[in-house]
């Protein structure tokens, strides 16, 4: 701490100074605002927490003028009323304003505007009073308000909210109306009984009044289908339990077991289902224009209100899904409250955008498909040209063979047609030699049968069909076109040698098309050896086993094939022959390799070309059973 | 010696060779039958009349070599061809080679026997044809070189006294080669000669 005896007078001179210019400036604020911020006082007739004076407030704060200084006081109706209460606040209120008096004081619901009309002399005489909240009811044409008190008095609009409640619920027989005890309720009651009296319908009107709580409850408890309740809650009960009306009507949405119609729009999220209401936040909003144009300087007089405060029609959808309403009766103007929003109008743009996701995947999607079906349309078509070129080229090596193939038919048939002749002859003869007749026939027998087997195993190798892929037996195939092979090898004067070819093995696949690579080797090995000496024009077929699968070998004795020519043998149009088209080798591979197999050539150590087939094998044949011939 | 026609079968398929044979049987011939040309050539009992019937082709030596090698050899027995796939050059060459007919297999009875019935007569007639030469040869070969060379210049159609200025020699003697000669070769009359003549001429050409 600084001793003010050892301290500069300097600087206590300088700290006199500083805090001398504090309090003016302390001073000068509140004198300065004073000048500027008119007191607005505002009483209540009720306890700070009736939710009509909390909505009532906040729209007085919404649009008195910002520089207004608000006091808020506070009659706790009904718990205090009476004579000695009014003296008594009157004393407090002088005493708390009289050095700040209100520019304008506002009388918020019928016990702050009647006190205030009771005590104005004693208050603030002059100073002009702005009422809000005060029911129409309360206004009779004997009460005579000054020029300088005014404000839009409320409607309890009870028949817009008996209209809608038997409009909600048109089966309804019984119209219970529930109301309190306090003169405010009485003076309520006093309206509905009016409104209700006026009623012309089929329903049966019934007043709970001044009961106590739990009778109230316990009458709502045991309503049935038939009815709809309409009340404006209750300050007071029978037993004078004070609550506010919102709690009561509370009380009764929890008990009731049918609807409750409310006029007041504090009562919604309670358990109501609606009515025609009184929006207190409006009233708040009038109210507090009011005070700001008299603040401004206009003359009460000639403000123009209007005559009253329209209701709003208030529907909770959360009550009408319980209750189980038409929501086709709620009336077009009616604001339907706690409805949870579309999600279209709560999430539109993200609406869109998944939308517009979705609509993309979908193109997407679409064209993806509409590829992959191009696509399989493309591949058939390949497929069947394969086929169809496969199948050309079969016949083209058929034609090659047709010489054979003529020989290994008309060889039988020319025995049967001579045998069967000659029988003929011996018949004319008239010579009795059955046992020649019968060798004949037997003869013919057995000729027959041989053509008949050259042509069925020939005839799947010439017939065209369709691709198949079964299971078959690679000796039997290979047997099937082993015979025409030796007729043709025989008409070339060449030798051909089958084997050494293993226990059979079974193969899936077109069982034609293994056929006519070997017929296309073996032709073009038999094409290799032709012009060359007897002892070298041998070819051989041979079949060998590997894992998984068997490998089919032609081999010559030929000239080899040149090393140039190894790299595009199996490419399609590459003929080293002067008439060949050069499509058998590469249509040969296009079979195996759609077989999963693969086709080679090599030049064979001992001279000579030797093309190599190898194919996967379905099953292995048992290995003791001897190779079929 | 048999004179009836034998018919020699080669075809190597059995079955179709015992057919042929047995046809042939049936329809009266006598018939042979061998699987290979070479097994013919082993043993061609050529001095029967007969025919050839012959399929084109077999095992070793094909049936158009079998052909050439029995003209090489100037066996002139007729050849039937049979084949079971007509390729037009192998039949336009037997045909050529002076075959008497190209079955194609299967082969009906008609034309078969057709075509070995017309073998047989171009046999028979050939063998006549042959047989005549081989008289008429003998009958010249009786001839001395001078009546010989009178006879050449008489069925020629010349009159004795040119024949005789031709060979330098006397009309008288030119007149009794030409009696001599004409007794050698049994004619009577110049106009005989000249139609012997003839022959000879044609026969030998």
């Amino acid at each position: 701490m600084v001793d003010p005896m050892t301290a500069h007078p300097l600087a206590i001179c300088r700290r006199t100074l500083v805090s001398a210019v504090c309090c003016c400036c302390l001073l000068l604020v509140p004198a300065a605002k004073s000048a500027e911020s008119p007191h607005v006082l505002v009483l209540f007739s009720n306890n700070r927490l009736l939710p009509a004076n909390v909505e009532g407030d906040r729209g007085l704060q919404e649009t008195l003028p910002a520089e207004a200084e608000l006091s808020t006081e506070f009659l706790d109706a009904p718990r205090f009323m009476g004579a000695s209460y009014d003296r008594i606040l009157t004393t407090f209120l002088r005493a708390k304003y009289g050095s700040r008096p209100p520019a304008a004081v506002v009388a918020a619901g019928p016990n702050a505007l009647f006190y205030l009309l009771r005590n104005r002399g004693g208050l603030f005489p002059s100073v002009p009073i702005v009422h809000m909240g005060v029911p129409d009811s309360n206004l009779s044409s004997d009460v005579q308000l000054p020029p300088d008190v005014l404000g839009v008095p409320i409607s309890i609009d009870f028949s817009g909210t008996i209209e809608l409640a038997l409009r909600l619920r048109p089966d309804a027989r019984r119209l219970v109306l529930v109301t309190g005890a306090s003169p405010q309720d009485r003076q309520f009651e006093t309206q509905l009984r009016a409104d209700v009296s006026k009623l012309t319908g089929l329903v049966d009107a019934e007043f709970l009044a001044g009961l106590p709580a739990a009778v109230v409850l316990k009458r709502l408890a045991g309503l049935g289908d038939d009815a709809v309740v309409v009340t404006p809650g209750w300050f007071l009960d029978g037993e004078g339990h004070e609550v506010t009306p919102r709690r009561s009507v509370e009380l009764m949405a929890d008990a009731a077991t049918a609807p409750i119609f409310g006029t007041f729009d504090t009562f919604m999220g309670s358990g109501v289902v609606g009515g025609a209401m009184v929006d207190f936040r409006a009233v708040g909003r009038v109210a507090g224009q009011a005070v700001a144009r008299l603040l401004g300087g206009s003359p009460p007089t000639a403000l123009g209100l209007p005559r009253g405060m329209p209701t709003t029609l208030q529907i909770d959808w959360l009550q009408v899904l319980r209750w189980q309403m038409d929501p086709d009766a709620i009336p077009a103007g009616a604001e339907v409250r706690f409805r949870p929003p579309s999600f279209l109008s709560e999430h539109r743009n993200e609406a869109i955008a998944a939308a517009l996701v979705f609509l993309l995947q979908s193109a997407l999607i679409a064209g993806l498909l509409a590829e992959r079906h191009r696509r399989r349309l493309v591949e058939l078509a390949v497929q069947r040209q394969r086929a169809e070129l496969a199948h050309a080229s079969r016949l083209a090596v058929v034609g090659e063979l047709a010489g054979a193939i003529a020989h290994e038919i008309n060889q039988p048939l020319g025995a049967i047609l001579s045998n069967a002749e000659a029988a003929d002859l011996l018949l004319q003869s008239g010579a009795n030699r059955p046992d020649e007749l019968r060798t004949i026939l037997a003869d013919i027998r057995r000729n027959d049968l041989r053509a008949g087997e050259v042509i069925r195993r020939l005839r799947a190798l010439i017939a065209k069909q369709a691709v198949e892929r079964q299971p078959f037996d690679l000796n039997e195939a290979l047997a099937d076109v082993e015979l025409i092979l030796r007729s043709e090898a025989r008409r070339r004067l060449a030798t051909l040698v089958f084997g050494p070819i293993p226990a059979s093995a079974r193969l899936i696949g077109d069982r034609v098309q293994i056929q006519q690579v070997l017929v296309n080797l073996a032709l073009n090995a038999m094409d290799a050896v032709a012009d060359l000496p007897d002892d070298r024009r041998t070819i051989q077929v041979s079949v060998a086993r590997e894992p998984g699968g068997v490998v089919l070998s032609v081999s010559d004795r030929g000239p080899g094939i040149a090393p140039e020519h190894v790299p595009r043998l199996f490419d399609s149009f590459f003929s080293t022959k002067r008439w060949g088209m050069g499509l058998g080798l590469s249509i040969a591979r296009t079979i195996v390799e759609s077989h999963g197999g693969r086709i080679w050539a090599e030049n064979a150590p001992g001279g000579g070309a030797a093309f190599h087939v190898a194919l996967p094998v379905l099953l292995a044949g048992n290995q003791e059973t001897p190779a079929s011939p | 010696m048999s004179t009836t026609p034998l018919i020699h079968v080669v075809e190597d398929d059995d079955s179709l060779r015992t057919a042929l044979l047995r046809l042939l049987s049936a329809g009266g011939f006598e018939s042979c039958g061998y699987p290979s040309a070479g097994d013919f050539l082993l043993d061609p009992p050529l001095e029967r009349p007969g025919c050839l019937l012959l399929d084109v082709r077999l095992p070793g030596p094909s049936g158009l070599d079998l052909q050439a090698a029995l003209r090489r050899q100037g066996i002139n027995l007729p050849i039937v061809f049979m084949t079971a796939y007509a390729d037009l050059a192998s039949g336009v060459a037997a045909m050529k080679a002076g075959a008497v007919d190209f079955l194609i297999k299967p082969i009906e009875r008609g034309p078969l026997f057709d075509a070995i019935g017309r073998a047989l007569v171009r046999d028979a007639r050939e063998r006549d044809a042959r047989q005549e030469v081989l008289c008429l040869r003998a009958l010249l070969d009786a001839l001395s070189p001078r009546e010989l060379a009178v006879f050449r210049l008489a069925s020629a159609g010349q009159r004795n006294k040119q024949i005789a200025a031709a060979l330098g020699i006397a009309e008288r003697t030119v007149k009794l080669q030409r009696a001599r000669l004409m007794a050698k070769l049994g004619v009577d009359t110049p106009t005989e000669l000249g139609r012997l003549a003839e022959r000879l001429q044609r026969l030998t050409s």
